[in-house]
């Protein structure tokens, strides 16, 4: 057999055969054809999971933390790349940048844990400066319907990697040269910001910014320790399905893994139909 | 000086949580309302070694299916994306590349579950690196396919021309320019492996306690002050990494 040939089969081995005999297993488990359970071909999961709330809530869920975890990181690391821009190509600030890119979100969630429960640091801190009067009267920062704790966490995690990302492309997009330009032309620092750095940086950043949503989207370790029962992300939906000593819940679990694929894969096919950069690296 | 005082506060910001879980990993005692942990000492860090925890195995366990990973995807991935760079059909493959690279690894490992069961790998060492393999592999791939680049293959070529063989080429040529994809690639999956929980803990169904399993397993028996201690483990490698990364590689570029 050809090298080329070998290495093609090997990418399809390794990429494609595990996700598609894994959906193939969870169509087929959710169905009620294999399985523990094994009850014989019915769509009682299928009918659950698409016209009972939880699935729905649950990707709705993700999709608002998403959001505005990755809203608001982009406002402030947009802010601090903008206004550190120094800094931040020299000095300490541009070493101690990094740092936070070594925290895995399972410490990260850990801290946010006990920073804002309410026998946390912040708590701690009002009840000492008089502000609350004990551990139950500090407001429900974790385990929240809003998903605060989820969301000061995930932004935690990614704002440092988005301020790198955009320090370096204001050099690498020779953002200062338009800016110059602008200038010249009589452009104020206003209309600069608005009209050129920002539309220059958040296009140049776009896929990266949908490929961050999807990931805070499937997220699992924080809203495992910082979300609560309900509502709650879809990973962590999921896996209470699969692990519940009720062996009934399996089918939909597997049910609702299957539609969060299928909805990737959309996603995939919108971008991948759109053009995107993601599937046109080009080989200059 | 508003904008100094920012700055300081900002990076403050960034070592406090360390700050914080050292603290917390060197106490035995933080009762409300108490601002910080109290009874620091190190009597956590020796108490762990000698108790059934074991965490500093645990702590190398989680670096050797990390490394295994990163060396098994930084080559393979190697080989396997030059295919698909140069491939006509290019985009396909970069498709597919993206769906296991955007879906949640720890629902790529309730689908796949079962073949893992089926193949009894579910609970042991090579299971928890294989699994762990099959999500990084993507992330391998597409860091490598911007340097398969027109320039690499012409040099490639040239080296053909000029009448070397194909381990010449591939120790002369491609090895040397590559150096920093290699680097990037091998970083990049041993972080991936090591931040793994879900997946690990699944697959491994618990039986292999990697550094993020310890810290979730603390938590669970609410015992804070090792949970702090294997957060602290946890963050060593990746700071090590950092290190040599600024130190060595951004430097030589």
């Amino acid at each position: 057999m050809k090298q080329s040939s070998l290495y093609k089969i090997l990418f399809l081995v390794i990429v494609v055969l595990p996700v598609a005999s894994g959906l193939v297993y969870a169509l087929l488990f959710s169905l009620g054809i294999i399985g523990v359970l094994k009850q014989g071909f019915n769509v009682d999961a299928w009918q659950v999971v698409l016209f009972n709330k939880p699935f729905w809530s649950s990707i709705g869920y993700s999709l608002y933390i998403a959001l505005v975890s990755v809203g608001m990181s982009l406002s402030i690391a947009l802010s601090i790349a903008l206004s550190w821009q120094k800094q931040l190509q020299k000095g300490f600030l541009s070493n101690a940048i990094y740092l936070p890119l070594c925290f895995p979100a399972t410490v990260m969630a850990f801290f946010g844990f006990h920073l804002l429960s309410k026998s946390g640091l912040l708590s701690r801190m009002s009840f000492n400066l008089g502000l609350s009067q004990d551990i139950n009267s500090f407001p429900l920062l974790i385990k929240d319907s809003l998903g605060m704790g989820i969301i000061f966490t995930s932004i935690l995690l990614i704002t440092p990697f988005f301020i790198i990302l955009f320090a370096s492309l204001y050099q690498n997009e020779k953002i200062p040269s338009f800016v110059n330009l602008a200038k010249t032309f009589g452009a104020t620092n206003r209309q600069i910001l608005r009209k050129v750095i920002i539309p220059i940086l958040l296009k140049r950043s776009a896929t990266t910014i949908y490929l961050f949503i999807i990931f805070v989207m499937g997220s699992y370790e924080v809203p495992l320790l910082l979300g609560r029962q309900n509502p709650q992300m879809i990973s962590v939906a999921v896996l209470q399905k699969i692990q519940r000593f009720n062996l009934y819940d399996m089918p939909q679990g597997y049910a609702m893994s299957l539609l969060y694929v299928l909805l990737i894969l959309l996603i995939l096919v919108v971008l991948y139909l759109n053009n995107n950069r993601l599937f046109n690296h080009q080989n200059q | 000086m508003f904008k100094k005082v920012l700055q300081y506060l900002f990076i403050s910001s960034i070592g406090f949580p360390l700050v914080f879980l050292l603290l917390l990993s060197l106490s035995r005692s933080w009762q409300f309302p108490a601002i910080w942990p109290q009874q620091l000492s190190f009597a956590n860090w020796e108490f762990l070694q000698k108790s059934n925890a074991q965490l500093f195995q645990t702590f190398f366990l989680s670096l050797g299916i990390s490394l295994l990973v990163a060396v098994t995807v930084t080559v393979l991935a190697f080989f396997i994306s030059k295919e698909i760079a140069y491939s006509k059909r290019k985009s396909t493959y970069l498709f597919l590349t993206y769906i296991p690279y955007l879906l949640s690894p720890v629902i790529m490992a309730v689908i796949f579950q079962y073949y893992f069961i089926l193949t009894h790998l579910s609970g042991t060492f090579l299971g928890v690196a294989l699994a762990q393999f099959l999500i990084a592999f993507p992330y391998g791939v597409l860091i490598y396919i911007n340097f398969w680049n027109k320039q690499i293959n012409e040099l490639e070529a040239l080296s053909y021309t000029l009448g070397a063989n194909k381990w010449q080429t591939l120790k002369k040529v491609l090895l040397p320019l590559s150096k920093n994809a290699l680097i990037l690639c091998f970083f990049q999956v041993f972080l991936i492996s090591w931040f793994e929980y879900g997946l690990t803990n699944l697959i491994g169904t618990g039986k292999i306690k990697t550094l993020t399993v310890s810290v979730f397993n603390f938590i669970n028996e609410a015992n804070i002050f090792y949970a702090a201690l294997a957060c602290c483990l946890l963050v060593v490698p990746p700071m090590i990494l950092l290190y040599i990364n600024k130190r060595y590689i951004f430097i030589k570029r």
